[in-house]
């Protein structure tokens, strides 16, 4: 008992899963979208039509810091969603699955603990997930491509060292919008003792969030919905910074989160952990 | 008694697990009542407010609009490649809702900053410049005033009282109250975080599109915070615009100060001018008067006629607004909820706040 208790299960955690061979393939596959787009761009011949393609596709070429945020944006819808809900799909259904789970909880009290490593666990993926992306995107630009000061979409124009601040701004937005998805993938793993279903859930729902907020029938549900202000860091790239989409996006996820925590807490303390 | 008591237990842990959506929601529904709950205010007849509203002397603000049309337009495609800011931009914003920043400060300097998905566009003016800046497209485009003999230097840009502030489309509805208007005070309500007071102006005529303007005056400046435009027979406002947001402090003097990005395409203008292709507001019938157009017809039912040539010859050739037209008989016509346009083969434009067929016998008559 007690938070040493806590910490080491945390830490043991964390290495288990940034050791696993799942965790650095889908890093990888992250980290090799910016290059990826880096590499086309640079190879291209033709230039790339402004207002065609992702957001400041066009614009890479004269500045490589754009590359960060191209592949963001990239990854935001589909890519991004799909390496979370894997993580957050096995964290308690990939210990049932292996057996390990009544090991785990042999310790008093041990539930409640449990779930919140797990879901720390998810939590530090989302933000290396989303650091790998931002930092592969910045490396690949600058190697290829001059580096210069960069244009915001007010059309305003800042300097080398206010972008980097900018895209860490961006990568804890990217991060705490994750935060809602993980803590349903949470939920949906303290259902099932079959791993690949609780991750397919997951991403099935990131997906169809989206597609329910690009139908204008369902304006009413938009608010509501944890895909709603995922594209809403392009408000950190304005002058000045526009916090509302940060504000009203943290709210919603902190919502998504206490709902989904509380729900897989009481799932998850009435679960026969047999095997 | 054992199962008892494991139900008990069972239920205990799902306790907590339903109190917190409970709680949520809650929260949700207490928080929407709020919002919407009446501000007590002192009392003040509708003339006061009047006064009010004439008297109110901000200077400087920056503040988040936010603009929603449901006028029954069909949907036009958003900006793109090749759009020309004007007509059609113009066009797309009376769509749907839109979120813009404000930032004002003096007469002469303005910033208008509307707020797209991964997207934004700027409209700059300071004194004699003004810059409109797409970053969807990357494109630039300023516009200087002519050197004027009479004054010193360059003429100040003419669209300060342009930038659509719900004070801008207020006043337009305010100089055209006469005796055909009906003017009464509602319940002081919140706006932005103010106080406000709401003035609501009836049209005494039957044959006008529009059945309410509702106007929201702030208490303490008398600023108007926010419009909201009903037509007949919809039960959704028609045209709403209003601050989410306000700051009556002086904004930053750097964001007036605009320098196109490099590797902009950027186009040079001289005035004479064209219309700001930003939120557009209802047409301004006291400003349309000067420019030309004969009106027939009294208050709300005024119908304005624009002889043949008044509009350049792409204008009403442009594909985005061939597409909101529909063919009616002699011409094309465009219909909302709130207004109606008549573009007759002969060239001549009908416009007013009637029905479609109320221009069709103006047209007729002339």
């Amino acid at each position: 008992m007690g938070s040493s208790a806590g910490w080491a299960l945390l830490g043991s955690e964390l290495s288990v899963l940034f050791r696993r061979l799942r965790t650095w393939a889908m890093l990888i596959a992250l980290a090799a979208v910016p290059i990826l787009i880096a590499v086309a761009v640079k190879l291209s011949s033709r230039p790339a039509t402004p207002g065609r393609g992702p957001l400041f596709l066009d614009r890479i070429t004269q500045n490589g810091l754009f590359v960060a945020v191209t592949a963001l944006v990239v990854c935001v819808p589909l890519f991004l969603p799909l390496t979370v809900g894997v993580v957050a799909g096995d964290t308690i259904a990939g210990e049932a699955n292996l057996g390990t789970l009544r090991y785990l909880l042999l310790a008093p009290a041990g539930r409640i603990r449990l779930l919140l490593v797990k879901y720390a666990g998810a939590v530090a993926f989302c933000f290396a997930a989303t650091a790998t992306v931002a930092a592969s995107g910045a490396l690949a630009g600058v190697v290829l491509f001059p580096v210069g000061p960069v244009t915001l979409l007010s059309g305003d124009t800042i300097s080398v060292g206010e972008s980097a601040l900018r895209s860490l701004l961006i990568a804890a937005y990217i991060t705490v919008s994750l935060l809602g998805l993980s803590a349903i993938g949470l939920l949906i793993s303290t259902f099932t003792d079959v791993p690949v279903g609780a991750m397919a859930a997951t991403i099935v729902l990131s997906v169809v969030s989206q597609v329910l907020d690009n139908l204008p029938q369902l304006e009413w549900l938009h608010p509501w919905l944890f895909s709603h202000h995922w594209l809403g860091f392009a408000d950190l790239l304005r002058e000045p910074v526009s916090w509302t989409s940060f504000g009203e996006n943290a709210v919603l996820q902190a919502a998504y989160i206490a709902v989904c925590g509380a729900l897989a807490y009481a799932r998850f303390s009435n679960k026969d952990v047999l095997s | 008694m054992r199962w008892l008591v494991a139900m008990t237990r069972a239920q205990q842990r799902w306790l907590p697990a339903l109190l917190i959506p409970v709680a949520l929601v809650m929260a949700v529904l207490f928080g929407s009542v709020q919002a919407g709950a009446a501000v007590s205010l002192p009392s003040k007849t509708a003339d006061e407010i009047l006064a009010m509203i004439a008297r109110t002397d901000v200077r400087a603000l920056s503040g988040t609009v936010e603009q929603s049309a449901g006028l029954g337009l069909p949907e036009v495609p958003t900006t793109g490649p090749g759009i020309a800011p004007g007509a059609a931009s113009a066009l797309e914003l009376l769509t749907g809702t839109h979120t813009a920043r404000i930032f004002v400060d003096g007469p002469s300097k303005a910033r208008l900053q509307v707020l797209d998905q991964l997207a934004e566009r700027d409209v700059v003016i300071n004194g004699g410049n003004a810059w409109f800046y797409n970053s969807a497209d990357n494109s630039a485009t300023h516009l200087s005033a002519p050197a004027s003999p009479a004054s010193h230097g360059h003429e100040s840009m003419p669209y300060r009282s342009t930038m659509p502030t719900p004070e801008a489309v207020a006043r337009s509805f305010l100089a055209a109250i006469d005796s055909s208007t009906e003017v009464s005070v509602g319940d002081a309500r919140s706006v932005a975080g103010r106080s406000a007071y709401r003035l609501t102006l009836n049209p005494r005529s039957q044959e006008t599109l529009v059945d309410s303007v509702s106007i929201d005056v702030d208490s303490q400046t008398g600023l108007p915070l926010g419009i909201e435009v009903r037509a007949k027979d919809q039960e959704e406002p028609a045209y709403s615009l209003a601050f989410t947001e306000l700051n009556l402090s002086t904004p930053d003097a750097g964001l007036f100060e605009f320098t196109p990005p490099s590797g902009a395409s950027i186009t040079e203008e001289v005035l004479p001018p064209k219309p700001v292709p930003a939120l557009a507001a209802p047409p301004d019938a006291g400003q349309l008067r000067h420019s030309g157009p004969a009106p027939t017809g009294e208050g709300w039912d005024t119908v304005l006629a624009f002889p043949a040539g008044s509009f350049p010859p792409g204008f009403l050739s442009n594909p985005q607004l061939s597409q909101a037209l529909q063919p009616v008989a002699g011409g094309r016509a465009l219909t909302t909820s709130l207004l109606s346009v008549l573009v007759l083969d002969d060239g001549r434009v009908y416009a007013g706040m009637v029905p479609i067929d109320r221009l069709q016998s103006a047209a007729a008559a002339q």
